[in-house]
């Protein structure tokens, strides 16, 4: 940040600066509030303790005034110091299947990304079918789609997005002007969107769901499960993405040679496939076999793990070169959000939450769906997706003792449309790395973003009230 | 009648008054006094309320002073002028200036004290001597041979801690020659001012040249300094380009006024200040330079002019009856603008525009907060006022500006 001081009355400075720390004397003074008031009707003191756990972690996991990391670090302190869970049960809790899920994930990502293997097939896919305007930008959105099924959505947004701007600047695309510009880089965010939410894969918030369901009632969502119901959805976005990226901004230009030359230029550097590739992306095509197959027996985080050692004995990475990769801070949230999801709903508050809030709403199954979806769609606009499923989860599966409803129906309802951000910049970096292209504006993003997501809500709805019920995932 | 103007003309009733006499005419010092006292060219004193004066002893008119300064029979010492006795304190070297630092610089070649101040130069030389363009008045030491003289880092902070361990000083006041760079010689500074910031409680000022952009000053205030002085010295154009043909030639004066105008939009009330010497100007053009200054926040500070030997410009020094009126001016103008005047206080070499106050015809008394922040427990008032203060201002870190524009 460059040197710049502050003119402005030294009052408003002291107010601005002071803000913070009010903030947190705020929050410890309502904090200390929600622990001394009585007990409600249908709420043990633990549960109550959850409750005003759950308030403070979701204001800063709201205001991000801390790290989001930090906040979940913060929750599992206070979880057994206020006696909600003893703590030998809260810390082995955060050693949760889904967080070394997500962790062995972050490697094979990161294992991928190192070898080149993804650049290559991003490479070559341009190459092989971006010989038209029309045909790269579904090329690219396609690809952005389909390596998100793979590997972290982010991961796969930062990987493209060098290579798109190259394809926008040598064809000489004016930023904020050129409509082709515009496309490019939509399609590049939407494509790992919609392609984050097909597989456990495309982020972390799958995982992190599917752990807090198994922490709370004992169930689970498989590998090749959830991908079966959440597909159709994939599909019918994909869809909608395409007819909405070639006729929202009509193409100004006719010709992509300079962006193919560029691209086959690039190809050619990268030389020929080389062992570590062919190696590691054998240990990725096994071990995503082995989730669709043994991974509801053997668990998904012991593949992934035996994945990552797989790697590592073929010396296929380094250590040193997968640190980068592996995002420590994810890590440590999602194990703190899944101890104070488990935290809330074995305390009983997640279920009186649900009663006195949603449940009052609520008139069936459906409705639920339709509200916890919508929610989540809704939030995740403006705060992580991550936090968005720490938030809503717990409710969202004691609202299902309510209604009688399997809680796998809620996981879904909440773990899908948190993926679906396609508004604003700061609820996913795909929309964030576009927006920071310059090509697209904040406002081109949200204009064309709320229609895509009022559609994702309603095919979601129509997915899993019409379509589940016939894969037996909602067996009304 | 004829008593009120003799008790006036004696000054020696009001030490406001008799300071700026004593600067003027110096003093004469009786033996035996004079053996332990005027080592060097002037002897400081402390006049009646507290005054502090730093009062020519050697040069040659002090030799027709009405002045002297002798014994008295109780071991304590009076000024006398033929008329009447006021008691003073002799302020003696301290012992610690008698040091040197692990580098073997002794420390009266790094500082000098003058009241309640410590001035350092970490560096002597002026660049305005060595292109012959020097300002006509100045013979500070600045000659060529001397210019390449540097004081490290280390050897002022060793000299700054002794001042801290014999209580000597509470402000650090760092100055600096005319150098070629943008930067007015902050740059340079820069260092010095961390080092000292990061070691010791200690207000400083920086006496530098005005740089050539903005962004210089707010690094001055980022990297520590609490008050900063780019002295304009003359306000009239053109005997500030006669006189000064340096800073008037490669600073110029609007730059003075541009720099220490938004100085005192980044640095507290009262802490952005500049000389102008009285007696090298017409009084009615130092007033009109008071009324500028302060009108931009800015305290002005008003040295007076005496001629050094080798030096002399064909000008006289000014009487004390026309310096006082300008002094009260002074005084009225930066109370009347609300800059606060308790920053510049307890100088010995200068009048400050509090000591204005004793000029009045009917002089005020000081208010609480002004004993406050001359007590001790007040400049470190001051010190944590100050460091809160930059706190809050500050955004970013200094030095992030680039290259030397």
């Amino acid at each position: 940040m460059p040197l710049e001081i502050d003119k402005r009355p030294l009052w408003l400075v002291l107010a601005i600066r002071s803000a913070r720390v009010l903030f947190f004397v705020s929050l410890a003074a309502a904090f200390y509030f929600a622990l001394t008031i009585s007990v409600p009707e249908g709420l043990t003191e633990g549960g109550r303790n959850a409750i005003a756990i759950f308030i403070v972690c979701l204001i800063l996991w709201v205001t991000n005034a801390v790290p989001l990391a930090i906040t979940s670090i913060l929750a599992i302190v206070l979880v057994p110091l206020f006696g909600v869970l003893p703590s030998d049960e809260t810390y082995s809790i955060f050693g949760n299947e889904a967080v070394f899920f997500i962790l062995g994930a972050f490697i094979l990502a990161g294992a991928v990304m190192h070898s080149g293997l993804s650049n290559r097939v991003a490479l070559a896919i341009l190459k092989r079918y971006g010989h038209a305007p029309k045909r790269m930008i579904l090329s690219i959105f396609f690809l952005s789609a389909v390596l998100s099924f793979f590997m972290s959505e982010h991961a796969v947004a930062a990987m493209l997005f060098p290579i798109v701007f190259e394809i926008a600047k040598g064809l000489g695309l004016r930023p904020g002007k050129s409509n082709f510009g515009k496309v490019l880089f939509l399609s590049l965010a939407w494509g790992c969107v919609i392609g984050g939410v097909a597989t456990f894969l495309g982020g972390a918030r799958v995982p992190l769901a599917v752990g807090m369901l198994k922490e709370a009632t004992g169930e689970t969502i498989n590998f090749l499960e959830y991908t079966v119901a959440v597909f159709p959805i994939v599909i019918v976005m994909l869809c909608v993405g395409t007819v909405l990226l070639l006729k929202l901004f009509p193409i100004e230009i006719t010709d992509t040679g300079k962006a193919n030359k560029l691209i086959a230029e690039k190809l050619q550097k990268v030389g020929k496939i080389t062992y570590v590739e062919y190696a590691v992306g054998g240990v990725l095509f096994v071990t995503v076999l082995a989730w669709m197959t043994i991974g509801e027996h053997v668990g998904l985080a012991v593949i992934a793990l035996a994945a990552v050692v797989a790697l590592f004995v073929l010396k296929l990475v380094r250590w040193k070169d997968i640190e980068e990769y592996v995002n420590w801070g994810i890590i440590l949230m999602y194990g703190g959000a899944i101890t104070l999801g488990t935290a809330l709903a074995r305390s009983g508050a997640a279920e009186w939450v649900a009663t006195q809030t949603i449940g009052r709403w609520g008139t069936g199954p459906a409705a639920v769906i339709a509200i916890f979806s919508l929610m989540t769609l809704l939030l995740t606009e403006g705060i992580s997706n991550a936090a968005v499923i720490a938030i809503l989860l717990p409710i969202g599966i004691g609202m299902a003792g309510k209604y009688a409803m399997d809680p796998t129906l809620i996981t879904y309802a909440i773990a899908v449309p948190a993926g679906l951000a396609f508004s604003l910049p700061m609820s996913t970096p795909a929309n964030a790395i576009a927006v920071s292209s310059n090509y697209i504006t904040v406002k081109e993003l949200v204009k064309v973003g709320v229609i895509m997501s009022f559609t994702s809500w309603v095919v979601f709805n129509l997915v899993a009230n019409y379509y589940w019920p016939l894969i037996g995932l909602w067996g009304n | 009648m004829w008593e009120d103007f003799l008790i006036w003309k004696s000054y020696l009733d009001n030490p406001g008054t008799l300071k700026i006499d004593l600067m003027l005419r110096g003093i004469r010092i009786a033996d035996p006094v004079h053996s332990i006292s005027c080592a060097d060219s002037s002897i400081d004193l402390v006049l009646p309320d507290g005054i502090l004066a730093n009062v020519p002893c050697c040069e040659p008119y002090t030799e027709a002073s009405l002045y002297v300064l002798k014994e008295n029979h109780d071991g304590g010492y009076v000024i006398g002028d033929g008329t009447a006795e006021v008691p003073v304190q002799l302020i003696e070297k301290p012992d610690f200036l008698s040091g040197q630092t692990k580098s073997g610089v002794p420390f009266s070649d790094i500082a000098e004290l003058h009241g309640s101040y410590v001035v350092i130069s970490p560096a002597s030389g002026c660049e305005f001597f060595n292109e012959g363009i020097e300002c006509s008045y100045c013979s500070g030491g600045f000659d060529t041979d001397e210019a390449s003289k540097v004081f490290s880092v280390d050897d002022v902070l060793e000299v700054v801690e002794a001042v801290k361990k014999a209580k000597a000083a509470e402000i650090v006041y760092l100055s600096i020659g005319f150098s070629k760079g943008a930067d007015g010689g902050i740059k340079f500074l820069t260092p010095y001012i961390q080092a000292i910031k990061k070691f010791f409680n200690v207000i400083v000022a920086v006496e530098a040249l005005p740089p050539k952009r903005n962004h210089w000053i707010d690094h001055t205030y980022a990297v520590g300094a609490d008050s900063v002085l780019y002295n304009l010295e003359i306000y009239d154009k053109e005997l500030f380009e006669l006189i000064c043909p340096g800073r008037a030639g490669l600073i110029g004066r609007n730059r003075y006024l541009n720099a220490l105008k938004y100085a005192a939009t980044v640095f507290p009330s009262g802490t952005v200040a500049s000389h102008l010497i009285v007696g090298l100007e017409p009084p009615g053009s130092t007033n009109k330079g008071i009324d500028c200054l302060t009108d931009m926040g800015v305290v002005p500070i008003l040295p007076i002019y005496r001629p050094r030997p080798g030096k002399a410009l064909g000008i006289d020094p000014l009487t004390t009856e026309i310096i006082i009126p300008v002094y009260r001016h002074l005084y009225k103008t930066v109370r009347d603008k609300n800059i606060n005047m308790n920053w510049v206080s307890d100088i010995s070499v200068l009048t400050t525009p509090l000591e204005g106050r004793n000029l009045l015809d009917d002089p005020e008394g000081g208010n609480i907060f002004e004993s406050f922040y001359r007590s001790k427990l007040g400049k470190k008032t001051a010190w944590g006022l100050s460091s809160i203060r930059r706190k809050l201002r500050v955004r970013g870190k200094a030095f992030t500006v680039k290259g030397d524009d």
